[in-house]
């Protein structure tokens, strides 16, 4: 277990610059989600870290000792593939185990070891089995059995739920989360998936084209998102902009509507979570609007309405909503929970 | 299926002269046969008459004294010096052939893999001598060892491997290595072709994830590439392995089996039993020997494939 910095790292493949300046100090024990849409550099990043992927620029230290030009094989990492990438001709003992039995580890030695992380993850009963004879969430579980059984510096986990079902991906989630609490161990996990990066992180980095768009906890990345893009990418269903225009002291929606905030004077976007539109009586609230659509999801609902002039505005309410298509009504903004954007998309703080 | 509502086509009963061929277990063999039959004539049946010929007297030079004489012909294997020295040879000329072409066809191919500047070029350069006819081959490296018109033996010398720049192909002591040398050439660019194919088809996660488990190169190798690649060995070594034994063209144009006898293998003795000789009855028999030689390695060779390889 170690902690992991990386200064300045930038990569770039001839000339073109995929990752610039990325800075991120992570602590021992610390579960860190790199996420960001596809394309963002989060796997990039990532294989920098395992050693597979050169880096240009920058410094990346492991326990302050500097790790740049280190084989992988010497970074004392273990990586969880999206493939999984499980030996085919080894069977799960032997899979596990491959990493000890590099090393030179007594027979005995490995075994306990392969033994002790296959009861961790279910997989007792099939150590003599080959890879080809698992299902897919088995396979997983072999997967992160290598990476257990070796008993690494960190895990480096690249999307590795991303080809299960919906059902076991919530599930072997838990199982990650069950995990990091055992050992304690750093863990850099990969992810496209919001959902997974709000539930298992410590802390989250955004990435966007190569870019470090914000780090925090996940409720700071939820509650104050730095700019527009965290804003956007973070929360599902996802937050609704609106551009507003200052008149006199107000800031005034494009359709005219007044939203009763003040301050934030450079102030071009408006943004909302569908969670704090409150629906109202159709004299009261900012706006009026009447339902397009209602998705009933049970436990809550997600009320897409047109609004005049502003466009379609999501608002999610509580399951058992009365609503339904063409009902006109009120919709009242929780101002103490929007946010503001300037002109460059940073988010203006706003003393309230 | 029905027809009847098509005028154009016979109504069922007419057609029933068609019918056994439509039953499920003769279709099959119907669609098959143009080259089963192809097969028969140009294979099966010239196979079969080869075969009668070892258990008969068929010598143009005895014309009188043809028919069927049982194992007479084995007998006379069982006593000919001729006939095992070609033995010893064939194993020496085909194993080492084979070992050499596999290693440093493997070695070629582990190169063009790694990929550098002009490797497209050099791929199809490498195929190059698949592309001469071996007769021309054999004929240019036999003039290769020829002092007096090739360069090999005078470089040999000066390397110290020979006392004087002579032929080594007419020294029976080293004789073979002439059209084993040749043989090697030839047969690389098959291993590196194919093995390349093989190497190429291995995933890169495979390497990656041996390389985070801590693997040297050396264990990448063989823990990794090797069983990959073990199929695609069996298989090649193994068709290699019969082709090379059965390959006359090379030694009998660089040696015709000389001097004396020091580089016949079965295949040029069992030639020219046949057509210098023309004694076409012994001929057939040292075939049949060698057929069941080359049939008891492949099936030894294929008990192996289904033990040890497990990547399919």
């Amino acid at each position: 277990m170690s902690n992991i910095q990386l200064r300045r790292i930038s990569k770039s493949y001839g000339d073109v610059e995929v990752m610039n300046d990325i800075n991120l100090e992570i602590q021992d024990g610390e579960f860190i989600v790199l996420v960001g849409p596809s394309g963002c550099g989060k796997s990039t990043l990532l294989r920098m870290i395992a050693g597979l992927e050169p880096i240009t620029a920058g410094d990346l230290l492991f326990d302050d000792e500097l790790v740049n030009e280190l084989a992988p094989r010497d970074r004392d990492i273990a990586m969880v593939f999206q493939s999984y990438a499980l030996y085919p001709h080894m069977d799960v003992a032997r899979n596990m185990g491959f990493s000890l039995e590099i090393r030179g580890e007594k027979a005995q030695i490995i075994d306990q070891r392969t033994q002790k992380s296959a009861d961790t993850l279910g997989l007792k009963g099939l150590l003599d089995r080959l890879p080809k004879a698992l299902s897919g969430g088995q396979r997983q579980r072999v997967a992160m059995g290598r990476a257990i059984a070796r008993d690494p510096k960190a895990f480096l986990f690249d999307e590795p739920l991303s080809n299960l079902d919906a059902a076991l991906r919530v599930e072997m989630r838990l199982e990650i989360a069950k995990l990091h609490q055992r050992l304690g161990a750093t863990m850099i996990y990969v992810t496209h998936d919001q959902v997974e990066a709000l539930t298992l992180a410590d802390r989250i980095v955004v990435l966007n084209e190569g870019k470090i768009q914000q780090i925090g906890k996940p409720l700071e990345l939820y509650q104050s998102p730095a700019n527009l893009f965290v804003a956007n990418f973070i929360g599902s269903p996802t937050m609704n902009i609106f551009d507003v225009k200052r008149v006199g002291a107000e800031l005034q929606l494009v359709n005219g509507a007044l939203i009763g905030m003040s301050g934030g004077g450079a102030a071009v976007s408006f943004g909302i979570r569908p969670e704090h539109i409150a629906i109202v009586a159709q004299d009261k609230g900012h706006v009026v609007g009447t339902a397009e659509v209602v998705e009933r999801l049970g436990s809550d609902s997600n009320i897409y309405t047109q609004v005049d002039g502003l466009g379609q505005v999501l608002i999610r309410h509580h399951g058992n909503t009365e609503l339904n298509i063409g009902d006109k009504f009120g919709l009242e903004f929780n101002v103490s929970a929007a946010h503001l954007f300037d002109s460059d998309g940073i988010r203006l703080t706003l003393d309230k | 299926m029905s027809l009847t509502t098509n005028k154009n086509f016979a109504p069922d009963q007419k057609g029933q002269g068609w019918k056994i061929f439509k039953s499920p277990k003769l279709e099959p063999f119907l669609y098959l046969s143009p080259s089963i039959i192809l097969i028969c004539l140009v294979i099966f049946v010239p196979l079969v008459i080869g075969i009668s010929y070892a258990f008969q007297s068929i010598s143009l030079f005895r014309p009188s004294d043809t028919g069927w004489i049982g194992f007479e012909h084995f007998e006379d294997i069982y006593q000919d010096r001729k006939f095992y020295k070609s033995l010893r040879n064939t194993f020496w000329w085909t194993f080492t052939s084979v070992i050499l072409q596999f290693s440093l066809g493997l070695g070629l191919a582990m190169l063009l893999k790694a990929g550098f500047k002009g490797q497209k070029f050099f791929q199809a350069l490498i195929f190059l001598p698949w592309a001469v006819p071996t007769f021309l081959s054999a004929l240019t490296w036999a003039w290769l060892f020829n002092p007096v018109i090739g360069p090999l033996s005078h470089w040999m010398f000066a390397l110290g491997i020979l006392d004087e720049p002579y032929n080594i192909l007419a020294d029976p002591s080293i004789a073979m290595y002439g059209p084993i040398a040749a043989n090697v050439w030839f047969g690389i660019p098959f291993f590196a072709i194919t093995l390349l194919a093989a190497l190429q088809s291995i995933p890169d996660e495979m390497y990656e994830a041996a390389a985070i488990d801590g693997a040297s190169k050396w264990q990448v190798f063989s823990k990794i590439t090797l069983p990959f690649l073990a199929p695609m060995i069996v298989i090649t070594v193994m068709l290699r392995t019969v082709w090379i034994a059965n390959f006359a063209d090379f030694i009998y144009v660089m040696t015709s089996g000389g001097p004396a006898n020091s580089t016949q293998i079965l295949s040029t003795y069992i030639f020219l039993t046949a057509f210098k000789k023309l004694d076409f009855g012994y001929a057939s028999a040292v075939s049949v020997v060698l057929l069941v030689l080359l049939l008891i390695f492949a099936t030894l060779l294929l008990k192996m494939r289904q033990k040890f390889v497990r990547v399919n």
